[in-house]
């Protein structure tokens, strides 16, 4: 009698126990064309599964891969759109978290970075999430290096205790970085110390050498008492090459800055192992 | 007792089984299934999807809707060819048969070739007591407004549209009849005159002002270093003076153009924005209530 029990007991569940359900089998589907790289197809059965799954057990998952596929494809307003509705599906605050994560990574990505560190500081005061600070602090960190500002995104990795190797990357474009501020002040003294001070020595003996004659005409023409031509060759020559030459060296200034910003963000993309937005 | 427990374990995963089974049963590509994620895409706004959905439909079943809703799937996309090929494909014994007639036209007024359109509309053999046959008339009219063609009579122009829209239409008709152009040989001929009224005619009053200044200034440093005998300073100012001379009644005359090319396109922005807040594009039967 025992063993009839167990055979009927065996029939009875093996039915949930082997098979898969459509369900199942449509998520598999799904994750797999988006592993291949197959995004658009991948958005498309993600959402047929959604719609086809009334009682939303998938919801938290399959809006998340959506919203990886957007952003795969640079749709990053439709990739926040989707984390959204996996945020509203989330089931617990670590599918909450890793959904609002991921909004503040596209917003970093697609420099919208005010609106990053707008999200990070929600989620810094939340006390749901106090146990993710260092992950926090970790986009923090991204968040400043693509709002251009390295010094602040050194001091966030350093609070993050696991990242040197993004922080002493940061520290050393903080301190390779030209200051804009000073080129444009030295030019303003001597004319071409800006462009000697971010190495463009030939423009820099130029706007030296042509502000240098110009001055001399002009303060010749005064001392004559010939003042129209003074006024001529100071208005026309000379103040047009010395504003030149205080737009060129903020120019250099800004160019190299983008150069080492730049080399430092095609670094993180190829070589960079850890986690990126 | 035992065997109560054993029938209500049974039972149970019995039930729960059915469920499971109803999932697996579940048929996600069927040809109704396919059509109807492609009703929830189309309503998502997702037409892209929505058509290819409704295409895959299409290989297995025919249904004159989807075919429609295909049509509009195009229109909302901007694909107006793709567009209007569906709506042409659509037989005469289909209950759709008026409506993507007049969204074929619409297709084509959309793509900005309004001569077609009017053709269309004159010679497609439309219901005209088709209850949304008032949308392609108006359009008719419309279509006037953005080609160069005479105009049809105001009354008559206006009667095609709601009493609602006829005064700001009527002020449409009144610019494309008389247009607020500036003569570009007006502008040249006020700047030879006075230095810079061209371009004032134009709108353009610290350009005018300017070149009036510019100009006189010149002039008078070349009759002042005449008249101290500094030939060469009095030839170099009466050259730079006679070319700011002669650019300004160039530009006065080119200012002229830019301002007619200007109103021109702010009309047609105008126009545009007009049919787009009243609605003129959106579809004429909602799918998705």
């Amino acid at each position: 009698m025992k063993y009839i029990y167990l055979i009927l007991i065996f029939f009875t569940v093996r039915q949930e126990i082997f098979p898969q359900d459509a369900l199942a089998s449509q998520f598999n589907y799904a994750k797999e064309i988006y592993n291949e790289g197959h995004y658009f197809d991948s958005i498309t059965e993600f959402k047929r599964l959604i719609f086809f799954d009334s009682s939303g057990k998938y919801n938290f998952t399959a809006n998340q891969y959506i919203g990886n596929a957007y952003k795969a494809g640079a749709k990053f307003s439709n990739a926040i759109n989707y984390y959204t509705l996996a945020e509203i599906n989330a089931e617990n605050y670590n599918e909450l978290f890793t959904a609002k994560i991921n909004i503040i990574r596209v917003n970093i990505l697609r420099r919208t970075t005010n609106r990053a560190f707008q999200l990070l500081d929600s989620l810094n005061c939340d006390k749901k999430f106090s146990n993710k600070k260092k992950e926090i602090y970790y986009w923090k960190g991204w968040a400043y290096i693509f709002a251009d500002d390295w010094q602040k995104a050194s001091g966030a990795f350093a609070l993050t205790d696991s990242n040197e190797t993004l922080q002493k990357l940061c520290e050393k474009v903080d301190k390779e970085e030209y200051s804009v501020l000073f080129a444009q002040i030295i030019s303003h003294l001597i004319p071409g110390s800006g462009q000697f001070y971010t190495g463009n020595y030939l423009s820099g003996l130029l706007s030296l050498a042509w502000n240098g004659l110009w001055g001399y005409l002009a303060v010749k023409a005064f001392v004559a008492d010939r003042i129209f031509d003074g006024l001529m060759i100071t208005n026309f020559l000379w103040l047009r090459f010395y504003s030149g030459n205080l737009q060129n060296s903020k120019n250099f200034a800004e160019e190299k800055n983008l150069k080492i910003a730049n080399k430092a963000l095609k670094y993180l993309q190829y070589n960079y192992s850890g986690t990126k937005p | 007792m035992n065997k109560i427990i054993f029938l209500l374990i049974i039972f149970c995963t019995n039930s729960f089984s059915q469920e499971v089974r109803s999932t697996q049963s579940l048929n996600l590509f069927s040809p109704t299934n396919i059509k109807k994620f492609g009703d929830y895409l189309f309503c998502q706004h997702d037409y892209l999807r929505a058509s290819i959905e409704y295409e895959k439909y299409l290989q297995n079943s025919f249904n004159d809707t989807v075919s429609f809703k295909i049509g509009l799937a195009n229109l909302a996309m901007g694909k107006f060819e793709n567009a209007s090929n569906k709506f042409l494909s659509i037989s005469q014994n289909s209950v759709f048969y008026n409506l993507s007639r007049l969204e074929y036209l619409q297709a084509n007024f959309q793509t900005g070739n309004y001569d077609t359109y009017r053709d269309l509309y004159e010679n497609l053999n439309l219901n005209s007591h088709y209850k949304y046959f008032f949308k392609a008339r108006e359009l008719y009219s419309f279509s006037f407004l953005f080609t160069d063609n005479p105009l049809p009579q105001k009354k008559i122009f206006l009667n095609t549209f709601p009493e609602g829209e006829q005064n700001k239409i009527g002020e449409f008709y009144s610019w494309k009849s008389d247009p607020p152009y500036k003569s570009p040989v007006t502008a040249a001929l006020l700047s030879t005159v006075v230095p810079g009224l061209g371009k004032i005619y134009t709108h353009k009053y610290s350009d005018g002002i300017f070149a009036f200044v510019t100009v006189g200034i010149l002039g008078y440093l070349a009759y002042a270093d005449f008249h101290a005998n500094h030939n060469f300073r009095g030839w170099l100012f009466s050259a730079l003076g006679a070319g700011f001379y002669g650019g300004n009644i160039y530009g006065s005359a080119a200012s002229a153009q830019i301002f007619n090319a200007e109103i021109k396109f702010q009309f047609f922005n105008d126009l545009k924005n007009f049919l787009e807040e009243h609605n003129y594009f959106v579809p004429l039967i909602n799918f998705c209530k």
